[in-house]
């Protein structure tokens, strides 16, 4: 099989927050292969955003190594497109001109025509077609989260980190933004690791799902997910398929909410 | 960070008082105090006080028209608008320049700003001796004083605005592949932009006191220079001649900051 985007060996990860250690991440191994899709799921604080972030090259791993195609990460990683949970609009620039700076960096300058016309078809597509000339300010948390999942794909990244693009969606927008990024990143062949709570979206959009343990997080379960690609995102989940891999990630999933039994 | 909580304290008071313009009747008030209060100067004066003292507003009307006709106004008004204003860019640039550095540079900023600390807690017009060594008794001593003043006031507003950007943007545009250039054009400039004009509003006063506090206490030429000169005469109807003219500086300043206050930036919401 091809050589893996992303690789994790061994990973750790130790914060210090005010004198107390905390490990969020314990001997994580993962492999992200090319235009793979995979889902990152587990309860909350159990260091599904750290791998994001070694991924990102925004923190080193504590111990292990963070690879990306076979080079260790640079800091930072300027191959990925990253989202992050936070919002990191531009509250200065208007809708339009955040989505838009990608293509104003000189490393991927394009003229103000162009730029113009990509901007359009890009909020199109995330449902901000109109709110162009808006600040920030003015919209709503889901508008916000739109404008910047479409500030990361304007530019195509060949891989996306995405930290719950999709939570502050109601349902239906929702399923339209799941279908429009399955179509998109397939089309554009871009590799995807995805962090999320919902295990429905992590099945119906991954190729493989990583279910993590809770903190310090493992990687307690991968599991592929051999569901025709590309797939259609409502009704995929009405196959008797994805409710058997529900059944199994969710009696996975269940055992690390709830009390006690840690370890 | 109290300066900052103190900048944010005193924007929030200029901005609330700004309807109730359009209203013809404050104005009308407002002449109305005005005169009535001139009348009282001029009936009282040399009855209740003597005119050496208080002078009256017609003297000083007249004192006003004739330095007017023999040029002196325009000269000494010139010369304190000049030493203010090259003052007020000049260290304000500098400050701006120093601020950006230290926002920067943690490393700098960290070993500096304890003789920053100090030096801006010293009284600048204690300072003006040295400058008249060093420069003169001309303008630029008062334009070495102004500078001084307002370099501190815009040093600490624009590191701290550089300080409050959030890393985690920063890192979405190193991320997005930004140089540092345009890091610095895209993001640290555009964020600080707020801190830098509130703290260049709260120096135009502030620098124009210290441009007359200058003049007063050593200089050759200005409105503060006019009023020591005056009163070193015992002449009261010049120092208060010299005086309204400032009243009327202030007032026009005032007046042009606040109706810029109008045109703030839609995206804070």
């Amino acid at each position: 099989m091809d050589e893996p985007v992303i690789e994790l060996t061994g990973v750790a990860k130790l914060f210090d927050a005010r004198g107390v250690i905390a490990k969020a991440l314990d001997e994580v191994d993962l492999v992200v292969r090319p235009q793979r899709f995979v889902a990152l799921v587990g309860p909350s604080g159990c260091g599904k955003s750290t791998v994001l972030n070694l991924v990102a090259g925004l923190l080193d791993p504590s111990a292990g190594s963070v690879r990306y195609r076979g080079n260790p990460v640079e800091r930072p990683n300027r191959r990925v497109g990253y989202m992050t949970q936070k919002d990191t609009l531009l509250p200065w620039r208007s809708v339009a001109d955040n989505i838009g700076l990608p293509l104003e960096l000189a490393c991927r300058a394009l003229g103000r025509a162009e730029r113009h016309d990509r901007v359009e078809q890009m909020m199109e597509l995330v449902g901000l077609a109109g709110f162009g000339r808006h600040y920030p300010s003015e919209l709503s948390g889901g508008m916000r989260r739109r404008a910047a999942l479409a500030r990361m794909l304007i530019y195509e990244p060949e891989t996306l980190l995405l930290d719950e693009p999709f939570g502050a969606l109601d349902a239906q927008l929702k399923l339209v933004m799941q279908q429009e990024l399955a179509r998109l990143t397939h089309l554009r062949q871009m590799t995807v690791l995805f962090v999320t709570h919902d295990l429905t979206e992590a099945i119906a959009l991954a190729d493989e799902v990583a279910v993590f343990t809770r903190r310090p997080g493992r990687i307690r379960r991968l599991c592929k997910i051999d569901l025709p690609q590309p797939r259609d995102i409502v009704s995929v989940r009405f196959t008797p398929d994805f409710a058997g891999y529900h059944d199994l990630l969710w009696n996975e999933l269940k055992e690390e909410f709830g009390t006690g039994g840690d370890a | 960070m109290s300066a900052s909580a103190r900048l944010d304290a005193i924007t929030a008071v200029t901005q609330e008082r700004r309807p109730a313009r359009a209203v013809p009747l404050v104005a009308v008030g407002r002449v109305l105090i005005v005169l009535a209060l001139l009348l009282f100067w001029q009936v009282a004066s040399d009855r209740l006080a003597a005119q050496l003292w208080v002078s009256d507003p017609a003297d000083i009307a007249v004192r006003l028209w004739r330095w007017t006709i023999d040029g002196t106004l325009g000269l000494h008004l010139l010369a304190t608008i000049e030493a203010w204003g090259a003052g007020y860019v000049t260290g304000g640039l500098c400050g701006i320049a120093v601020g950006f550095l230290l926002g920067i540079a943690r490393f700098a900023d960290r070993v500096l700003s304890l003789f920053i600390a100090a030096l801006y807690g010293l009284p600048k017009l204690a300072l003006l001796p040295l400058f008249v060594i060093g420069f003169g008794i001309g303008l630029q001593s008062k334009i070495a004083l102004v500078a001084t003043v307002i370099f501190f006031i815009t040093l600490y507003s624009t590191r701290d605005g550089v300080r409050d950007v959030d890393p985690d943007l920063i890192a979405s545009l190193r991320i997005m592949g930004a140089s540092r250039s345009e890091i610095l054009s895209k993001l640290l400039l555009p964020a600080t932009l707020p801190w830098i004009l509130t703290a260049m509003r709260i120096s135009v006063s502030i620098t124009l006191v210290t441009t007359v506090g200058g003049e007063v206490l050593s200089s050759n030429r200005g409105l503060g220079f006019l009023i020591a000169s005056s009163s070193a005469r015992f002449d009261t109807t010049g120092v208060f001649a010299a005086a309204t003219v400032l009243v009327a500086i202030s007032a026009v300043v005032n007046a042009l900051l606040t109706g810029r206050e109008a045109g703030a930036s839609r995206w804070r919401g």
